[in-house]
């Protein structure tokens, strides 16, 4: 029986609006902060706009916020089609839209607060995490009610590409995100220390993996055939880089840790299947590039076809980078540098904002029948951007050799060539110029195509309720002799094809993880590893407040370079009690983890308020409101007391007096620095940085001097 | 029993090898599927976008 319906455009009209605005905002922030990066000042003396706090507002807004609403644009206009159904339910598609855009303003009010639980890509506070979680099942009811009333037997691979994306980030999202509440937006996490990296990197990891890749994967075999006007290039090789690279790619998160205090199988289990990934990596590229064979000359006139080119080549880039990155000996040189910034850019700008213009060209003519307004523009677009792309990768490329190779150099002597970490930094100021410039013509190039789309739209007008029809699915399939193979059965039944997803994603994240929680060989106790003091614990709190783990990392690798210039390398057992870990994943300043005892108090004072009296030149931001703000500590005895549930061994009924021993050392910090001249209130956040500081990384140098006695 | 057992073995080398074992059976499987998959079904999965009218 043939049915009439119609296709819910107003909804992909909105998140197209949605992806453009919050794409020019989250670059407009990425601008801000690379030109923090050789001009502090640009922070316009405010802590809300300083880098550390809105590094994740430009992370949060480009991968959450653009990226999140393209997926939701190409998702929603895809599914309908290829299930040849409306979107299951107008009220759920608009709670998931406006449920969406109200936490990404969430995110931009919270964290300019310092409101972050400092994990990567996760920095999103306790009520929002729930509030992710609410509009993601949102998502899923909406995809699955569709999937389900649809009129199309099989689902076609682009789906599957959904369907994966859907459970993963599910699984990711919950479980980086068990935290203890301690006030309405500060938590703790349950994992400390090497399980606290692990979780954060597998989630790191495969956020990358399902939230960048596989929807736009997806994306890419929809968009792709309906651009070039012919089907995909192998439909087979589809389905085996569907399988092999959600199987695959959960495993590669410990690459994120190499050289780190993580278990070291747990290390090489990560690099093996990093390189196994460029297979289905490639296997997606290749057979999206080949879809264009024969119809290259259509590349050269159609600017849509030209962005889809180049952002499959970055993707191809991108990940035959991936795994060169996760061989140890590439990752002691690019970790920690800018190198790594050029990567995931490259990613970034090329495969997913490229894809996403092109599907934003194509589709908003269409939803609006008419022409695009001008295809002069957007092929200027896509020459700036891509320009954009190369004036920003190139430079950051060039910094991350330099300064990891120079950080690495000796003298003939033996002796550290560059033993003062910021010569390196100054070294590579020049180039995180030319990134900025680099970054600027991008967004020139975004904005060049806001207008076009503006005037596209306004030339035409939304069919909200795009007339379809097609025959409803009889409820009973038979199979024809021979074609009742298991996968084509899996095709049409989308919960046990979920399942069946879920547990390939699974295997790979629990032999990783389970070991690592359950042995306790992996993580050797250190009699002389401390739980931090109340002010310290305080202390930390600031140090992650102001996101001081986005510039300095506290993980010494066990290198010579390294510990000459640091000291001791870091060791698992001593993070035992730190909820959360605060490894950090750049280097933009010197690693901090063995900084308690190196300097006087009076130095991190100065060096506070401002960092080029104590090191000339230094692209450090000053931070004159720890001296001016009062220390928060009505939250010492919750902070205690959460702590302890996570097993922290504070005595019990400590909490009660826990501020009298805060108060005793804020008092010691502040009378020594009254002896170099330095008054200040030992009420002041200052004290709290500071007496973390000195702590961190003195444990193990107690251990070394009680043994030497 | 099982605690005691994950205790003593030599956890680098059981668990990559584990590991690429059970990628292998796995591959080997989605392959099997793919070689007996029915190739008229191959290509009308493929036209699907293609096949639908904007």
């Amino acid at each position: 029986m043939l049915e009439k319906f119609n296709y819910d455009n107003k909804i992909v009209r909105n998140f197209g609006i949605a992806t453009i605005i919050w794409g020019i905002v989250g670059m407009t922030v990425g601008l801000l902060i690379a030109m923090q990066l050789f001009k502090p000042g640009m922070n316009m003396g405010s802590q809300y706009t300083t880098f550390g706090r809105i590094r994740p507002l430009h992370t949060n807004a480009v991968i959450f916020a653009f990226v999140g609403n393209g997926i939701f644009m190409g998702v929603y206009y895809s599914l309908q089609r290829l299930l040849k159904a409306r979107m299951f339910n107008d009220v759920l598609s608009k709670i998931h839209f406006w449920g969406w855009q109200l936490i990404i303003v969430a995110a931009a009010i919270t964290l300019p607060l310092g409101l972050t639980t400092s994990h990567e890509y996760a920095e999103l506070e306790w009520p929002i995490d729930i509030a992710i979680t609410l509009i993601w099942v949102v998502f899923g009811i909406n995809m699955f009610g569709t999937i389900i009333k649809r009129r199309e037997r099989h689902m076609y691979v682009a789906i599957w590409f959904y369907i994966a994306t859907f459970v993963t980030v599910a699984v990711l999202h919950i479980v980086n995100s068990f935290q203890l509440p301690i006030s309405a937006f500060k938590s703790y996490y349950l994992y400390a220390g090497v399980q606290d990296a692990l979780v954060q990197w597998w989630y790191g990891h495969n956020a990358v993996a399902f939230f960048l890749t596989t929807p736009y994967l997806g994306m890419m075999y929809y968009f792709l055939p309906k651009m070039a006007n012919r089907p995909v290039y192998s439909y087979k090789l589809s389905i085996l880089h569907f399988w092999s690279l959600i199987f695959i790619y959960i495993w590669a998160g410990p690459h994120h840790l190499l050289y780190t205090s993580l278990p070291g199988w747990a290390q090489s289990l990560g690099v093996v299947f990093s390189v196994m990934l460029i297979a289905p990596s490639w296997g997606g590229m290749i057979n999206g590039l080949l879809t264009l064979r024969g119809a290259w000359d259509k590349v050269r006139d159609n600017p849509i076809l030209k962005f889809m080119v180049v952002g499959l080549t970055g993707y191809g880039m991108a990940t035959f980078e991936g795994p060169l990155l996760s061989l140890k000996q590439v990752n002691a040189i690019a970790h920690y540098t800018d190198w790594i910034v050029a990567h995931v850019h490259v990613g970034a700008l090329a495969w997913n904002g490229f894809l996403t213009f092109a599907i934003l060209y194509w589709v908003i003519p269409r939803i609006y029948k008419t022409e695009l307004f001008s295809k002069k523009l957007a092929t200027v677009h896509f020459w700036i951007g891509t320009f954009g792309i190369l004036f920003y990768a190139v430079p950051m490329y060039w910094s991350g050799f330099t300064q990891g190779l120079m950080l690495k150099e000796f003298t003939p002597d033996g002796m550290l060539k560059h033993p003062a970490f910021l010569e390196t930094t100054l070294a590579v100021l020049p180039m995180h110029v030319y990134r900025a410039i680099g970054g600027t013509f991008y967004l020139t190039g975004v904005i060049i195509m806001t207008y076009n789309l503006v005037k596209t739209m306004l030339a035409g007008k939304l069919v909200a309720n795009e007339p379809a029809e097609a025959m409803a699915l009889t409820p009973v399939f038979t199979p024809h002799a021979g074609e009742n193979t298991l996968h084509r059965a899996l095709e049409r039944r989308p919960i046990q094809f979920m399942i069946l997803s879920l547990i390939v994603i699974l295997i790979g994240g629990m032999v990783e993880m389970m070991p690592t929680f359950m042995i306790s060989s992996n993580i050797p106790t250190i009699a002389s590893v401390k739980p931090y003091s109340p002010l310290e614990l305080q202390g930390r709190d600031l140090y992650i407040r102001e996101g001081c783990v986005n510039c300095h990392s506290q993980m010494v690798r066990p290198f010579r370079s390294e510990t000459e210039r640091y000291g001791e390398y870091s060791k698992a057992g001593e993070f035992v009690y730190d909820h959360p870990f605060l490894w950090g994943s750049k280097r933009t300043g010197p690693d901090l983890h063995r900084e308690g005892g190196k300097y006087s108090h009076a130095w991190h004072f100065n060096h506070m308020m401002d960092p080029t009296t104590m090191s000339p030149g230094s692209i450090m931001p000053p931070y004159p409101w720890l001296i001016e703000q009062k220390l928060d500590i009505s939250t010492t005895a919750s902070k205690i007391n959460a702590m302890r549930t996570l097993g922290v061994p504070y005595e019990a009924g400590y909490e009660k007096t826990a501020n009298n021993d805060l108060k005793r050392q804020a008092d010691e910090i502040s009378a020594g620095l009254a002896k170099d001249n330095i008054k200040v209130g030992s009420d002041r956040e200052i004290v709290a940085i500071i007496a973390y500081l000195q702590r961190l990384g003195v444990d193990i140098k107690a251990n070394k001097l009680s043994s030497k006695l | 029993m099982f605690k005691q057992f994950i205790n003593n073995f030599l956890a680098g080398q059981v668990y990559l090898i584990t590991s690429l074992w059970i990628f292998l059976i796995f591959f080997l499987i989605v392959a099997v599927l793919l070689i007996k998959m029915d190739k008229k079904h191959i290509t009308y999965m493929s036209e699907l976008p293609v096949a639908e009218k904007d």
